[in-house]
This record gives structure tokens, C-alpha cells and sequence, in this order.
């Protein structure tokens, strides 16, 4: 997974939990402080019928608004539909209330829509939250002076209720927004540092890789290169050239290993019967069975002994892979002179057949998952 | 005159091959030996003489594999060997067991050919290295059991092509290396669809004691219980 694609599942859990939160908040507000607040001055309202629609139409706003905001981001449109709505509604309220009670015991719409923008506007720019509270104050204010109540005390009131409401749901709405962002650097860093993490393991990895391939030549052929070199060995012998024919094909080997194969055995064969072709060796491959998933140490054990009867073949080859659940099994039979022992093999013991007559070498090495019989 | 025609010696055998160069082919392998003879040439399986002692017929015809006409031949008693290029282990196993007495595969060469061809027409089961590799890792459910030394027999005979080597190896006669593949296939002769062919190959190797009427009987009465 990239480190943006961590950053925003972080980030959407916490949007949804902070949703959550406000859509708490504006319910317990609307369904249970509302309420008292209508229950206890239900006389002083005219007309009531305008309160009742204001709050039930308050309540529909709010219950969208949380759906919409849990559900998906909410567009841009719904968004400032819903808010206009809200105002609407508040406006209605307000007009109902007695002359002189915007700032008052009666007063509830104006607090409930504040917590409504929060809710609305959680996931945009703050500056769209500050404008509908600007609104929100100034329909109090224009409600206060169509009483002719709007004075400077009532204005300086109305400025210290802003603060206290208004200025508290505005600290919400930017700390939360302060936490989601906060939330998606952590991930985001932490995700590249474990991507990085990986990135060195795999260059590491292939770093031992090189090393490993790089103390091969050095051991292997690097003396034999030399000893050509300095004429210390004569490529018309017999042995030099088979001791090169081994080494050719245990390197395309070694190259082989790392590649990506779905049969990385036969596909390092392949590689060796290719050096052997190259000599005009004809090189007959058959494979049977289903080649179980083989480490590369045992890859390597079994193509150690056949590879050096390929690399002893005069002019053919027979290459055969048979597999079963109790073992694999790699086979070569040629025509080859060369004298191969069981120890050639390494790890896994060889079974050598030589028929001087028919001039004929026939090597098989075996191995046998563990558990088995 | 008179006395039978000359080309009436050696065993009549068939030749069916979309490729005219692969029935050329064939038919001059056969007849540089005197025990064979060409009596038939076609490109399909219709019009099959019914006095061939063998039919080598090529499984992928004009780019259809006659799978169930090897069923169909069989149930005629017709020998008949497959021949073909395609080697996948399920081509060779549906071969076998739809009747057909051997499988030769295109690259095995004119001995291998015409050793089937001779085994096949007395009934006598001959195992190509190709099908041994075939039978030794068959472990399907329903494979026929074979004993841990027929299947290495069978397996070190796909490896070596020479039973000389393979005898060596196992520390046996060349003989006692043949029973063993010849009583593996013959194994296989049980297995599957009845067929004249197999009953006849079952018959000629309890003459020869590859195997004993009792293992054939107990084969048919688990086959009648199924």
C-alpha cells in the first residue's frame, strides 16, 4: 500500500469520529436542551405553529446533514442548500420569538444552528463556517433592531454571546480540522518509513545477491580465466575445456537463479542445456509431474551433477525432470567419456551409471521432500 | 503362378497421418524389415481395412484429436498404436486407456516403432521410454498400483533408453528389467474401459506368466462391485 493511500484511510477515520462527535452534540442539543427551553416558555412564542415548523425543520436539516456527512464526502451544493435551509428555519424561530428575547431565557435557535454549520461544514474550509455564523449573528442583530432594542448594551451583549457560542463552535471546527490533518502526516511518514524500510531490505538482499554471484567468479573462474590468460592452461586440452564447459554452465545457472520463472528448475536446466547447445551438443529436454515449489539450495543440489554430464556431452544429450509426490528427480544421459563420481553432486548423492561400450554417461540426482518415505 | 502373392508375408499394418511425409516416413522404416508391410494408407479413419494386424494411427488429425475413435477401433479389436507428436502425460494416459495398445511418440525413432509394431501384433505389450516417463509419475486416484520396482524400472527406462543400463542399476537381468515394465503396462490393461484389445493383451500375458489368472479375476470382480 503507497503512504498516501494509509495517510487517507487514517485521515477518514478521523473525519468519521469527528463526525460522530458533532452529530452527538447537535442531537442532544436539538432533542434535549431545545426542548426544555420550548417546554418551559411555550406561552411567550407567537406564532407557535412558526416555532413547531422552525424546529422541526431544524431537526430534518440536521438529520441529513449527519447522514450525508457520515456516509460520503457531501457536495458542495447539498452543503450550502442544507445551510440556507438551517438559516431559514432560524430566521422563523427568531421571528417568533417576544420583542426583546433574541438574547434572552427563550432564545434556543441560534446556538442549535451554530452547531448545525459545525456539522455541515466539517469537512470544508473554515471560511464557508464563518460565513454562516456571520449570518447567524446577523439575523439576531436585525431581529433586535426591527424591536428597536438594538442599543449598546445589546450590542455589546450580542458580541459577548457571539464569543461564547459562535467563537466556541468555531475552536471545534478548527481543532478537529488541526487533529484530521495532523493524523494524515503521521501516516503519511510513517507509511514512507516502512516503504523505505523495504526499499533497503530489497537492495540489501540484492546487494548479498551480487556479493554471492561476484565470490563465485572470483573463486571459480577467475583462476581459470587467468591461467588461460597466462598460458598456464592450453585450451586444446581436453580437461581445460571440459573444466570451462562446467563453469559456463553453472554460471548461466547462478544468472538463472534470480530470474523470475514459474518452473525456476527447468528454467535453470534450460539455461544449462543452452551453454551445452551452444557447444552443437543436441540436448533432448522431458519433464513429467508437477514440479513442487523447490528452495533454491535443492534447485541447485540437483542441477550440480547433471549439469557436469551435460557439460561432459560429445554431441548429444537426454535432460528428463520427473517429479511425484515423493521425489524429484533430474536425469542426464550422454554421450560422454568424462568420469563422474557419487560425491560430484554435492549435497545430494549422485547415481552414476558409465557404459564404456556404448560410450554412454547417465547421471541422476534425487531429492526427496522432507517427511517423505 | 500360383502359391500365395509375395506382398501377403509380413504383418499388414495401417498408416493413418494428415502428413503424407510422416506416412512415407513410416512406410520406409517398416519396410526395410521383412516382418512388416504397409497395407493401408489413409488420412482418416474412415474405410479401415478389417484384416490389418496393426494400426498406426496419428492422434491429432487435420487438427482434431481421435481420441474416440481409438475407443471405437478398439472395440473392434483393432490394434491399434497411437502416434503422435504431443507427449502431455494426459494425452498419453487417454490413449492407453481408451484401448490403444501403445504410444509412440514422433521423436522416439524407427527402432522404438517397429518394435511396437511387432509386440503389438502378437499382443505383447511394448512400454516407448517416452509412455514409461508417463506411467512412472501417473498418480492419479484411479493409475493402476504398480509395485516400487516397476515404477523405477519404468522411470530409469525413460531416463536411460537402454535396459542394459537400467539392468545394471537395479542389479537385475535385461530380462527381469523387461518384466517389469511389460507387467506395469499390462497393469494398465485392467484399468478403464473393457476392450477387445486389452482382453487380448491381458490373455497373451497370463500365456506368457507376466501375470496370473487370479490378479485379472480379482481386477473384474472389484469392477463388477463398482
Amino acid at each position: 500500500m503507497a503512504a498516501d493511500d494509509r495517510a487517507r484511510i487514517v485521515s477518514a477515520r478521523y473525519s468519521r469520529a469527528i463526525g460522530v462527535t458533532v452529530a452527538g452534540v447537535v442531537a442532544t442539543w436539538h432533542a434535549g436542551y431545545d426542548l426544555i427551553i420550548l417546554a418551559r416558555s411555550w406561552r411567550v412564542y407567537d406564532p407557535k405553529a412558526l416555532v413547531v415548523a422552525a424546529w422541526a425543520a431544524l431537526a430534518a436539516v440536521q438529520v441529513a446533514g449527519a447522514v450525508l456527512v457520515l456516509r460520503s464526502p457531501i457536495g458542495t451544493r447539498t452543503v450550502w442548500a442544507l445551510a440556507a435551509a438551517a438559516q431559514a428555519a432560524s430566521a422563523m424561530a427568531i421571528a417568533a420569538y417576544p420583542p426583546g428575547g433574541v438574547i434572552s431565557d427563550v432564545s434556543w435557535a441560534s446556538n442549535t444552528l451554530g452547531w448545525t454549520g459545525v456539522l455541515l461544514f466539517l469537512q470544508r474550509p473554515l471560511g464557508g463556517l464563518v460565513a454562516f455564523l456571520a449570518v447567524n449573528m446577523g439575523v439576531m442583530a436585525a431581529r433586535m433592531a426591527y424591536d428597536g432594542t438594538l442599543d449598546e448594551v445589546a450590542l455589546a451583549r450580542l458580541v459577548t454571546v457571539s464569543y461564547t457560542t459562535a467563537g466556541v463552535q468555531f475552536l471545534f471546527a478548527w481543532l478537529a480540522q488541526q487533529l484530521q490533518r495532523t493524523a494524515r502526516q503521521v501516516a503519511a511518514i510513517s507509511g514512507q518509513r516502512s516503504e523505505s524500510l523495504a526499499r533497503s531490505a530489497a537492495q540489501d538482499a540484492v546487494h548479498a545477491e551480487r556479493q554471492r554471484r561476484y565470490d563465485y567468479l572470483r573463486t571459480r573462474v577467475a583462476p581459470l580465466l587467468h591461467g588461460l590468460a597466462d598460458r598456464r592452461l592450453d585450451p586444446q586440452d581436453e580437461a581445460v575445456r571440459q573444466r570451462a564447459a562446467v563453469e559456463a554452465a553453472r554460471m548461466r545457472r547462478l544468472f538463472a537463479e534470480t530470474d523470475d520463472a514459474p518452473h525456476p528448475l527447468l528454467h535453470e536446466l534450460r539455461a544449462c542445456a543452452d551453454v551445452a547447445e551452444r557447444r552443437a551438443v543436441a540436448v533432448t529436454l522431458l519433464g513429467f509431474g508437477e514440479l513442487p515449489p523447490l528452495p533454491r539450495e535443492v534447485r541447485r543440489d540437483l542441477a550440480a551433477g547433471p549439469m557436469l554430464a551435460l557439460a561432459a556431452a560429445r554431441t548429444w544429450a537426454r535432460l528428463t525432470v520427473v517429479a511425484t509426490a515423493e521425489y524429484v528427480v533430474v536425469s542426464v544421459l550422454a554421450d560422454a567419456t568424462a568420469v563422474i563420481t557419487a560425491e560430484a553432486g554435492g549435497a545430494l548423492p549422485l547415481s552414476v551409471v558409465h557404459d564404456e561400450e556404448e560410450q554412454r554417461l547417465w547421471v541422476e540426482s534425487r531429492w526427496k521432500p522432507p517427511g517423505s518415505p | 503362378m500360383g502359391g500365395e502373392p509375395l506382398e501377403a508375408a509380413g504383418l499388414a499394418v495401417g498408416v493413418v497421418d494428415d502428413h503424407p511425409v510422416v506416412v512415407e516416413g513410416v512406410r520406409t522404416w517398416l519396410e526395410r524389415d521383412a516382418r512388416a508391410r504397409v497395407a493401408h494408407v489413409a488420412d482418416t479413419v474412415e474405410g479401415i481395412p478389417e484384416n490389418l494386424d496393426v494400426l498406426i494411427l496419428d492422434l491429432n488429425l487435420h487438427g482434431r484429436l481421435v481420441l474416440d475413435e481409438v475407443a471405437d477401433l478398439a472395440s473392434c479389436a483393432q490394434r491399434v498404436i497411437t502416434f503422435s507428436q504431443f507427449t502431455e502425460p494426459e494425452m498419453v494416459l487417454a490413449a492407453i486407456e481408451a484401448g490403444a495398445c501403445e504410444f509412440v511418440a514422433k521423436n522416439e525413432g524407427r527402432a522404438h516403432l517397429l518394435e511396437a509394431v511387432l509386440s503389438v501384433a502378437d499382443d505383447r505389450p511394448y512400454v516407448t521410454p517416452t509412455a514409461a516417463g508417463v506411467l512412472a509419475c501417473d498418480r492419479r486416484p484411479e493409475a493402476a498400483r504398480l509395485s516400487e520396482r516397476e515404477r523405477t524400472a519404468l522411470l530409469w527406462w525413460f531416463q536411460s533408453m537402454s535396459k542394459r543400463s537400467v539392468a545394471r542399476r537395479m542389479g537385475v537381468s535385461v530380462h527381469t528389467v523387461e518384466m517389469y515394465i511389460k507387467r506395469a503396462r499390462v497393469k494398465y490393461a485392467q484399468a478403464g474401459r473393457p476392450a477387445p484389445t486389452k482382453a487380448d493383451m491381458l490373455a497373451r500375458a497370463i500365456e506368457d506368466g507376466l501375470i496370473t489368472p487370479e490378479e485379472v479375476v480379482g481386477y473384474r470382480s472389484a469392477a463388477a462391485g463398482r
